[in-house]
């Protein structure tokens, strides 16, 4: 029975490495393509066909820095593990940009990291952050807080009904934000899984 | 043990007594360049320091006995920026090299400068495209002008202008990526929006060259002619001190919409 387990592991684990490779290399085989398309339009006096492909650069560079995102996440927080299946990136050039999506745990008990590009969240965050009289409020639901030398706000809902409470972390990394929802937790939880994302590394291939 | 007394009492003394010349020396100071600066006060007449007469303890604080200037310079010199639009082969380049390194912060950087590059040379070829002159109006190429953000939801935007001696103004704002279109759309969109059919009327639907636009006119800023071109592009033409509409009618009529249309990649 436990040889059949760790057989099933293994297929599971290179099917994944498989996966991961083709991805990797579409994405490669998508942005030469793209390039060479660029090169050629450009030359040829189409500019508009330039920046269609240029624009189809960009976007396969943000699904690669979602990808590669995703790759720096921690594989579990303490109980919560992975849900790779809900594992998202979406490109959006423009308006709201990149958005990366991974989730832990099950339903009902579900964390969530969210980093989005290009966030039209990040200005009203960083004039909270700017002015701690703001960022704390008095009846203890909204606080400002520091994760790896960047600051963030941390809310906190309570249910009514049920008096479990709930956490969200939301950490601006220049024009990106990072969100990390956790329920039925205490702050000093929150505080050390927020630690566990490797904030700086993410804000560097972000800028 | 007395030795030791002794030492450590001649020690405090020297420090104080350093602390107290130094003291000494700053106020010597102080007396020195009030001194310099009454006399230049009596020699020009005017009183450009502080009055000795009246002078409050903050003003002969211990700033060393300088006079503190708290208005910065204005700046009078700078010959301003150099307009350099990106280079697109040179971006692009960049863009392979970081990409194959798996630098995609930097890679995406140089897509951008290049989109921006491709998008100023795009605005330049429509400038070029436009009348030289509007119903006796000329153009003011000094004032031309292309903006581009490189990609986003400002997009691109190209204006001329075209001005007489009488203070009437043309003035032509072509944009592509253009947030603004949406609310051309919806006009267009719904045939019955707003659309008077007595009193003052200061909206209408109307075709310019086969495209459906939209007129207004405003007492104070004259008339405006909006035409959504393809999915995401608009001309707007602000008409300052046109007499009717059929003159800005006849204006816009001068401008080849089609050429700028395909121009800008639309269907």
């Amino acid at each position: 029975m436990r040889i059949f387990n760790e057989e099933h592991l293994m297929k599971k684990i290179v099917l994944s490495i498989v996966i991961l490779i083709c991805g990797t290399a579409l994405v490669a085989q998508d942005f030469s393509g793209s390039l060479t398309n660029a090169r050629s339009s450009y030359a040829s006096g189409n500019l508009d066909d330039a920046r269609v492909a240029m624009q189809q650069m960009m976007t396969e560079l943000d699904i690669a820095i979602g990808k590669e995102i995703l790759k720096m996440l921690p594989a579990k927080f303490d109980a919560y593990a992975v849900n790779e299946k809900n594992d998202n990136v979406m490109a959006n050039t423009g308006l709201a940009g990149a958005m990366v999506h991974r989730d832990y745990g099950t339903q009902g008990k579900l964390l969530t990291i969210d980093i989005m590009s290009n966030s039209p969240m990040i200005g009203s965050l960083n004039a909270i952050l700017s002015m701690p009289f703001v960022g704390n409020s008095g009846d203890g639901s909204q606080k400002t807080v520091k994760v790896q030398g960047y600051k963030g706000i941390l809310q906190k809902n309570t249910d009514s009904e049920t008096n479990l409470t709930s956490f969200t972390l939301q950490i601006p990394l220049n024009n990106t934000l990072l969100t990390l929802s956790v329920p039925d937790s205490n702050e000093a939880d929150v505080l050390k899984m927020a630690n566990a994302i490797p904030v700086t590394q993410i804000a560097k291939m972000v800028q | 043990m007395k030795s030791k007394i002794l030492l450590a009492t001649i020690a405090a003394f020297l420090v104080a007594f350093s602390a107290n010349s130094q003291g000494l020396v700053g106020k010597l100071k102080q007396k020195a360049a009030q001194a310099a600066e009454n006399a230049l006060d009596k020699k020009t007449g005017t009183k450009t320091g502080t009055n000795d007469g009246n002078q409050t303890p903050d003003n002969t604080g211990n700033n060393g006995g300088t006079n503190a200037q708290t208005n910065n310079p204005s700046n009078r010199t700078g010959g301003g920026l150099i307009s350099t639009p990106p280079d697109v082969k040179q971006n692009l380049s960049d863009a392979e090299t970081a990409y194959k390194a798996g630098s995609y912060g930097e890679a995406r950087y140089a897509v951008q400068q290049a989109m921006l590059g491709v998008e100023l040379e795009i605005g330049q070829k429509v400038l070029k495209s436009l009348p030289e002159s509007v119903n006796g109006l000329k153009k003011q190429e000094q004032n031309d002008q292309v903006t581009s953000t490189g990609y986003g939801w400002a997009g691109l935007t190209i204006q001329r202008e075209y001005i007489n001696d009488e203070e009437k103004l043309f003035r032509t704002t072509i944009a592509n990526n253009a947030a603004w279109m949406s609310s051309v759309n919806m006009y267009l969109a719904n045939s019955g929006y707003a659309q008077q059919t007595n009193g003052q009327q200061n909206w209408k639907q109307i075709k310019v060259k086969g495209y459906r636009a939209v007129i207004e006119f405003n007492e104070g800023s004259g008339y405006k002619l909006s035409v959504p071109l393809g999915q995401s592009s608009l001309i707007v033409w602000d008409a300052v001190n046109f007499a009717t509409e059929q003159e800005v009618m006849a204006a816009a009529d001068a401008f080849d919409i089609d050429g700028i249309k395909k121009m800008l990649g639309e269907q």
